[in-house]
């Protein structure tokens, strides 16, 4: 997926003057000539000058690049979903890691992932149940990480 | 000479060695499997590394980007697959030696070289970086700001092959780095009322996402069926070696000056460094011809030059405090979180930590020998474990990684935040690197900049006027008319426009 340098240029310049303007909020101190937004506004106004040389730059351009370029990877469906699973994953994880605990979601991300990239269901389970325990047993007991415990509170 | 015995005291200790042979195994592995990079190994290491001390927690990321830098070369050989983009460069070279028959000749430059050249460039390092601090100690905020404004020109114009999205790159890693906290007056930026934003975007959950995240994403994108196979033996690597040193010496010399100098330069790093000196071999060659068809002249300049180049970034880092590369900043984002600040002072106030530095890097160096035979002899077993597998353990360790550097679910939507924006970037032929080094970088250069500017009253004069800030202020200067003239598009038609992706060097 590739929109053209246009319209990422233009996205930038969109969000940099959000942010120069929002430095207008931020209060002076008597006496004090150079306060907290001088160098946001300078970034602000060199992100603004780097996107319009890329808009710039593009236009000049003898073949026009479409606004948006699909990559290979979005005709084929099956890539599409991997990138998407992928994603949900972490999605998934950050909603359902409190509620259901770090050793549920961990095994069941890693069951799903595996088995939908081809694993072998077998293999699947015992490196999903292996490499939970571990990372439950490396970072939860020895670094002493707070991993939620979700619904197996009572249990560990 | 007391802070150096102290320094073997903190490094010869039975938790540190274990941390630096687990690390030294864990950089191998990553090193050698194509798509897993160097920095990402880092990436990784960093959350385990905040539970430690500062001296393993240096150790570990010295040791595993020595070894992943070097393991880089054993996929590029047998599969044509550099394992780390550092290997990239002669990638082709070293296949065409395996086609040759070859493969045992090419493993063995490649280990040997690549101790021999991260030993050269932590030569350089012990001998630069303590004058170096000497001088540096006499700096002021101007001469720092000037400095900061010097590497980060450096990192875009040299590191990125569109110096336009580099520079954007740059302003956006700055501006990220204005969330929370202005640095001299204390007054709340970009915080929204969110308490989580006050104390900044946390650096290791922002890493983690740019450079693990975006490339679980694009590995999942891109995902084929069907492992990788290698049918090669390796014999006795070290036949013939001995023709090899005695007919190719000073390029060895050659690559490890180049590749420790050019490591030195904040910005250009361990692949850089490689393609450089591949070129620069090419060039003065006697036979130039033969590179290409599985020479082994070429693989000594460049091999040599990557593993010097990872001693050379830690001169500005350790000195300055702007970082060569990716990495080292990165270990200058650790440094911080340990509540030290890089920097001259290092070198005076805790002197040990330094020396204990340089005796890992030359540990480490001297580990990669064995290990990196073993990684080699090895390689069959290594390269077989499935990307299938490895993607999801990955993604598990992105998540309790960033999780354990806030104990809150903040560090891991940050983490997936980052890593998509990472990605969206990368996409649109972004490279992310010259953002991780604003992000670092940002709080010191406005620190400079806004104590220059009070202390100053707003003139300029005062920027350039001590000697030290003039030659900087003037370099700097120089080098931003130059990329403005470079830049201006008036003229030129399809000049400087790179396609997606392609920000590796040519």
């Amino acid at each position: 997926m590739r929109f053209s340098d246009t319209v990422v240029g233009a996205a930038f310049i969109l969000l940099a003057a959000i942010m120069i303007w929002l430095t207008f909020s931020f209060p002076a101190f008597p006496g004090q000539k150079y306060g907290p937004s001088l160098f946001p506004r300078i970034l602000g106004a060199g992100i603004i000058l780097c996107s319009l040389l890329m808009i710039l730059r593009e236009r000049r351009l003898a073949d026009k690049r479409p606004w948006l370029a699909l990559a290979d990877w979005v005709g084929q469906p099956r890539k599409l979903a991997s990138f998407a699973l992928m994603l949900a994953a972490m999605i998934f994880y950050i909603f359902a890691s409190e509620p259901l605990g770090f050793i549920p979601c961990a095994f069941l991300i890693q069951i799903v992932l595996f088995l939908w990239f081809g694993v072998r269901p077998v293999t699947a389970l015992i490196v999903a149940a292996a490499m939970t325990l571990l990372v439950y047993w490396f970072f939860g007991r020895m670094m002493l990480v707070p991993l939620p415990r979700g619904i197996l509170d009572s249990v560990l | 000479m007391h802070a150096i015995w102290t320094a073997f005291g903190l490094v010869f200790d039975i938790q540190v060695l274990t941390v630096i042979l687990g690390s030294a195994i864990f950089g191998m592995f990553v090193g050698a499997m194509p798509g897993l990079t160097a920095t990402m190994a880092t990436a990784l290491l960093v959350p385990v590394t905040f539970f430690m001390a500062p001296v393993p927690a240096l150790g570990a990321i010295v040791t595993a980007t020595a070894m992943a830098i070097f393991a880089g070369d054993i996929p590029a050989a047998m599969l044509r697959m550099p394992g780390t983009p550092a290997s990239a460069a002669y990638a082709d070279e070293s296949y065409e030696m395996t086609k040759k028959g070859q493969l045992d000749l090419a493993m063995g430059v490649n280990l040997v070289f690549s101790v021999l050249g991260g030993i050269f460039g932590v030569a350089v390092l012990i001998l630069m970086a303590p004058a170096l601090a000497e001088v540096a100690i006499n700096f002021s905020s101007y001469e720092y700001f000037w400095l900061a404004c010097l590497g980060l020109t450096c990192a875009v114009f040299i590191g990125t092959g569109d110096a336009v999205k580099g520079l954007l790159s740059l302003f956006i890693g700055l501006a990220i780095g204005c969330i929370g906290i202005d640095p001299a007056a204390g007054q709340q930026r970009f915080t929204f009322g969110i308490v989580d934003l006050l104390s900044g975007i946390d650096f290791v959950p922002t890493l983690i996402g740019m450079f693990a995240v975006s490339e679980l994403l694009r590995g999942a994108a891109t995902f084929e069926k069907g492992g990788t196979t290698i049918q090669q033996h390796v014999g006795n690597m070290f036949a013939g070696l001995g023709d090899v040193w005695r007919k190719y010496w000073k390029n060895f010399f050659r690559g490890s000056i180049l590749g420790t100098a050019i490591g030195a330069l904040p910005g250009a790093g361990a692949d850089i460094a490689a393609w450089v000196s591949y070129a620069v071999s090419k060039k003065l060659s006697k036979e130039p011809e033969k590179f290409g068809t599985g020479h082994i002249e070429g693989i000594v300049d460049s091999t040599s030059a990557n593993n010097s180049a990872l001693g050379g970034a830690w001169i500005p880092a350790l000195v300055f405090g702007i970082p060569g590369d990716s990495i080292t900043a990165v270990v200058i984002g650790v440094l911080y979180m340990k509540g030290m600040n890089p920097g001259p002072s290092v070198f005076t106030q805790t002197p040990e930590l330094i020396y204990a530095v340089f005796i890992i890097f030359i540990l480490a160096n001297l580990l990669m020998f064995p290990l990196g035979w073993a990684a080699i002899k090895s390689a069959k077993q290594i390269l077989r474990v499935p990307r299938n597998i490895l993607l999801p353990v990955i993604l598990i360790f992105c998540l309790v990684g960033s999780f354990a550097m806030t104990n809150s679910l903040y560090g891991v939507v940050l983490m997936v935040g980052m890593g998509v924006f990472g990605w969206f970037l990368e996409e649109h032929g972004i490279p992310v690197a010259p953002l991780i080094l604003g992000l670092v970088l940002g709080t010191m250069l406005e620190q400079n900049f806004m104590t220059s500017m009070i202390k100053s009253d707003g003139s300029f004069l005062a920027f350039v006027e001590r000697p030290i800030a003039g030659v900087l202020g003037v370099a700097t200067l120089a080098t931003w008319a130059l990329m403005i003239w470079k830049l201006l598009p008036f003229g030129r038609r399809n000049d400087g426009v790179m396609t997606a992706g392609d920000t590796s060097p040519p």
